[in-house]
């Protein structure tokens, strides 16, 4: 096994009293998420649902609070039978914003998940409008360099909760479109 | 300059990051390092009903049962652990520290309490598994990072940083290469707590740089139970610690 190669930053004592940075990683693009999760699919359709009253009903009979008025999800097709689902959502931690699609199989079953971005920052700028604007429209693309953008956090309490109850709630009304023809 | 291929899932309770140069295998290394994980977590999580660890704590005492591979590495470094650091290291978190062996792949229950918190050594043990995945299907350098137990081997320098848990943000604190490194957070409100129960314990973060991971992971509880970032078993392992 090759030799420990440690470099501590300079005065670390120093720099643990200086004002702490944020972090933003793109790992892929919804695009990039979709074709992974299903690469056999050889289209897929953007479905923009309202949440009607009788939805908005089921949900709730379910234990689910939809996040917005409309529900968004990508159909993965091939020569038009439907493969599976795609949604793309958000959670905020206390830290943290974690932009993740999910994978649907045409039966309901989870396929994959993978996370499209996280942002590492202070908890009050994670709710300031001001600071998520800036992410609104921005597509990771290129692969990162090393260097300055590439960073490991080693933190004590990097929780994947919210990730996890965002991915329930998601299957959630998934299956309720499903079931009730919405989503052929 | 190399062009890094990443990639994070929700496994182990938290986020994994791997990263490795984009080469012509890499989407399937990738792959196959995210299905070590999930495999060590299908083994060992206390939250998945089929797991060694599951069965276990519903095993009656006097029974054996046999457990995977990888379930028998852990249990055993785990032990060893527990008997080198004179029980500052105990996966059943005080319940019956003495109330369980594992000879080969086959686990017999001493106790009735005996039931295993592996929290401390598995995710460190996922990040050796997954970086070994890594090697062996070719990729020179690299890094997984789970959660803040993390490693990187190869050519590849990691900046490592660290959240403020108060108020958020980060601050850079060491680069890594060819090693691993954790991070706990250690004192009241933590769940990581029981390892500090002992009265001597820290109310800090604690970080451990070691050759391997499941070292790097567990050390850093013995660290926190002995309050001592110069315990004897550190240069053992060739290990690291700092309290911050």
């Amino acid at each position: 096994m090759p030799a420990m190669r440690m470099a501590l930053y300079p005065s670390a004592a120093l720099i643990a009293l200086a004002p702490a940075g944020a972090l933003a990683v793109d790992y892929m693009t919804a695009e990039q998420a979709q074709k992974l999760m299903f690469p056999q699919a050889d289209a897929f359709e953007p479905r923009d649902l309202p949440v009607d009253a009788a939805l908005a009903q089921q949900l709730a009979a379910a234990g689910v609070k939809p996040a917005a008025p409309r529900l968004q999800v990508r159909l993965a097709r091939q020569g038009g039978a439907v493969l599976g689902f795609v949604v793309v959502d958000e959670v905020i931690g206390k830290f943290e914003r974690i932009t993740y699609a999910v994978g649907v199989e045409a039966d309901g079953r989870v396929r994959q998940v993978e996370v499209l971005s996280y942002r590492e920052s202070h908890g009050h700028e994670i709710r300031l409008p001001a600071w998520r604007r800036q992410f609104v429209g921005k597509t990771a693309a290129s692969p990162l360099q090393v260097g300055e953008d590439i960073a490991n956090i080693s933190g004590a309490t990097l929780s994947c909760t919210h990730v996890t109850e965002g991915v329930r709630r998601n299957v959630v009304w998934l299956d309720l479109l499903r079931r009730s023809g919405r989503l052929s | 300059m190399s062009v890094w291929l990443r990639r994070a899932r929700p496994l182990l309770g938290t986020l994994v990051e791997i990263g490795v140069p984009q080469e012509a295998a890499a989407e399937d290394a990738l792959q196959a390092a995210f299905a070590a994980v999930r495999r060590v977590q299908a083994c060992m999580s206390r939250f998945e009903l089929d797991s060694d660890v599951a069965r276990f704590a519903a095993l009656p005492s006097g029974a054996s049962m046999e457990v995977e591979s990888e379930t028998a590495v852990v249990l055993q470094s785990a032990w060893a652990l527990q008997q080198a650091s004179g029980g500052l290291f105990d996966i059943t978190l005080g319940r019956a520290p003495d109330g369980w062996r594992c000879e080969g792949r086959s686990l017999h229950k001493q106790a009735a309490a005996a039931a295993f918190d592996l929290g401390g050594i598995a995710k460190g043990y996922a990040v050796d598994s997954a970086v070994q995945t890594l090697q062996r299907l070719g990729c020179t350098a690299g890094w997984v990072n789970a959660g803040g137990d993390l490693r990187a081997f190869g050519a590849v320098l990691l900046p490592v940083l660290l959240r403020d848990e108060d108020s958020g943000g980060v601050h850079p604190f060491m680069q890594l290469g060819d090693a691993a490194f954790s991070t706990s957070r250690f004192g009241v409100h933590c769940r990581s707590q029981v390892w500090a129960a002992g009265g001597r314990g820290v109310d800090a973060h604690v970080s451990v740089a070691a050759p391997s991971c499941l070292w790097a992971d567990a050390l850093t509880k013995v660290v926190a139970a002995s309050g001592d970032a110069q315990h004897p078993l550190l240069q053992e392992h060739r290990a690291r610690a700092w309290l911050h």
